[in-house]
């Protein structure tokens, strides 16, 4: 708004007092804020809280002598969060440096001196970029990728059930939502996008209104339903609190990728699948090797947007009563010892949202222009 | 057997439109048979009803020895018949629709790898083959975006012979192509018309037209008003309206 105010103001009379007006009130007001958290930040805040909790806030209550479980799902993730960033973007040698840079940051911000968690923390990254490269280098891999995720997906469910998935909590948790989420809702909603235009007209009936009726409730409704739901609906089952959260978080935003991947499909053009079924293709066969791809290289821009949105509303799965990133610090601000640390975890959970927010909305930015120059 | 097409008063409507208006035509195996008319006046309507890519209301259209099912028939899912029809009809459009996420050569193997089953060996040396006759094998790993207009019709035409149809479609394939391209299309065309392919065309090329056909079929507001042999029809057209869309078209 202020760069259109500044355009606007070009071509304006009062262009000059306009901006000085600007200069004079806004740039101090923001030197003054500055200033006045970095004073904060430098002299006041006690940051000791953060090292001291930090197990807490990364995995919640997980029993401290299981934690080696959550390092097994970390790796895992890691290695899956390398492979999908290697199918669309080359590894180069530079890229190593930024890794390091992420180490970097990352041990300093949290203040960790423990030499094996440090080396735990490089053999993550080390991890990562082992996958992106390996990927990115050896495309007969990607084919795989998919398969590879849903096994990853079940062998992190396999180490960390024993002590009982009650216990899963902190960033981790909201990772996982997140990573399954994205993972399950998108073979779900290519489904449904195609159901939607499906020529049996009660397929078509069903998924429209599946995908309207979860686009047209709030996330919390839907999680709060399937929570109080699943153990009326199957009772034998007795399923653990996160997977229902999962489940309902799928069931939302399945809706939403459905939505995504329509809109990829009405823009490959009508010639494409004329031109296939003139050479016998079977409607399976067309959709899957010549529609699919086509969409869905248009939409991975906003996919990878949605996967966004999905962990910053992974907060909501309080409202279940599991204790995810935010609410890990809220339980440690519980404790009255730590009382007076309130700023002190809020700022690091707003820099952590923040952190991921970014990267993934770059990874979606450079993406979008990768995508742009490749379609040409 | 030596008809392939034979459509017998067949009749297509869009809603209420009146598309296609008692359709009778045959052809024979081997035949060059061009679909010439003005613009709107259901030449593409025609030659897609054959692949079964335009579905008709009613009459009777037997291909290739299949009867292509009418409208009612394939609603209700009676489209056994088409996909028997489709492996043994080629058909090549005006804006190529080539795939483009895909390089030529697979572009033209990925029917005969999932519709007949080949090997992909056995698909991409055919593909290479079929390359070559079209002067393209050395671009058989590019990408589609990355060659000329004609180039892209080239391949189309490569991909639809690789699945060894009986009968060839082609809709206005060069009227897409700047004007130096479209001779290396019809040259393409030309050898196939002498090696013996039985093709439909619709075209405005009325050199070619009257070159390669074996007859013409003049098409005006859905209805078929003269068919004729080339130098006959473009000599002396017995049909008024015939005369004048001549007189127009070869007046450039
Ligand atoms: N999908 C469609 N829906 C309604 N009318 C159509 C459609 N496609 C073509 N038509 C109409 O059918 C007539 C014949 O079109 P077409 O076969 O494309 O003509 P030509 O190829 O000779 O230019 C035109 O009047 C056109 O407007
Ligand atoms: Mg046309």
């Amino acid at each position: 708004m202020i760069a259109r105010s500044l355009k606007w103001s070009r071509h304006n009379l009062f262009a000059k007092p306009f901006d000085i007006l600007l200069s004079l009130t806004v740039i101090p007001g923001v030197l003054w804020l500055i200033w006045q958290i970095a004073g904060w930040a430098l002299t006041v805040a006690q940051w000791d809280i953060i090292p001291q909790s930090l197990r807490v806030l990364m995995i919640g209550i997980f029993p401290v002598d299981q934690v080696w479980r959550t390092w097994v799902a970390a790796m895992i993730i890691a290695a899956l969060l390398g492979a999908a960033l290697g199918c669309v973007f080359a590894f180069r040698g530079r890229h190593a440096g930024g890794l390091l840079l992420v180490v970097a940051v990352a041990l300093i911000l949290t203040g960790t001196n423990d030499l094996a968690n440090i080396l735990l923390v490089a053999a993550l990254v080390v991890l990562f970029g082992l996958s992106w490269a390996l990927i990115s280098r050896v495309p007969a891999v990607r084919k795989g990728l998919v398969p590879a995720s849903f096994v990853g997906l079940i062998a992190i469910f396999a180490v960390m059930a024993p002590p009982g998935a009650g216990l899963w909590g902190g960033l981790l948790l909201s990772i996982l939502l997140t990573l399954v989420t994205a993972v399950v809702t998108l073979p779900i909603g290519i489904l449904l996008a195609f159901g939607r235009r499906s020529r049996f007209s009660s397929v078509r009936w069903i998924c429209t209104a599946y995908i309207e009726v979860m686009r047209s409730v709030p996330l919390i409704m839907v999680v709060y339903w399937i929570w109080i739901l699943m153990p009326v609906l199957t009772p034998q089952l007795n399923l653990a609190d996160v997977v229902r959260g999962m489940i309902g978080f799928t069931l939302f935003y399945s809706a939403y990728v459905a939505e995504y991947v329509r809109s990829g499909l009405q823009a490959v053009p009508r010639g494409q699948t004329e031109a296939a079924r003139s050479l016998g293709m079977s409607e399976f066969d067309i959709n899957r090797s010549i529609v699919l791809p086509q969409a869905l290289r248009v939409v991975v821009p906003p996919l990878v947007g949605n996967v966004l949105d999905i962990f910053n509303t992974a907060p909501l799965v309080f409202i279940i009563g599991l204790t995810d990133f935010l609410r890990a610090g809220q339980m440690i601000l519980a404790n009255p010892q730590y009382g007076d640390r309130t700023y002190e975890v809020y700022s690091f959970l707003f820099l952590t949202y923040f952190l991921v927010g970014s990267l993934i909305t770059f990874v979606a930015r450079k993406l979008e222009k990768h995508l742009a120059r490749g379609s040409r | 057997m030596s008809t392939i097409v034979e459509m017998k008063t067949l009749n297509k409507f869009y809603g209420s439109h009146h598309v296609l208006k008692n359709i009778d035509l045959s052809v024979a195996r081997g035949e060059v048979v061009v679909v010439i008319g003005a613009s709107g006046s259901g030449k593409s309507t025609l030659i897609r009803c054959v692949n079964g890519l335009e579905m008709y209301q009613n009459g009777s259209l037997l291909v290739d020895g299949y009867p292509m099912p009418v409208e009612e028939d394939r609603l209700l899912g009676g489209e056994s018949e088409l996909a028997a029809i489709r492996k043994g009809v080629g058909m090549v459009f005006q804006q190529f629709n080539l795939f483009p996420h895909k390089t030529v050569v697979e572009n033209i193997t990925i029917a005969p790898m999932r519709v007949h089953r080949k090997s992909k060996a056995e698909a991409e040396a055919t593909a290479l083959r079929l390359l070559d006759r079209v002067g393209l094998k050395a671009h058989a790993h590019k990408y589609p975006g990355q060659l000329s207009g004609g180039q892209q019709q080239r391949v189309a035409i490569a991909r639809s012979l690789a699945m060894e149809p009986h009968l060839m479609l082609f809709d206005e394939p060069t009227s897409a192509l700047d004007p130096e391209m479209i001779g290396e299309v019809l040259d393409v065309m030309r050898e196939l018309a002498a090696d013996g392919m039985t093709m439909m065309i619709v075209t405005h090329e009325m050199g070619f037209a009257r070159e390669v056909a074996d007859r013409i079929v003049y098409i005006d507001q859905g209805a078929i008003l003269e068919v004729g042999k080339p130098d006959a029809f473009f000599d002396n057209p017995q049909n008024e309206r015939a005369r004048a869309f001549l007189a127009r078209v070869l007046k450039h």
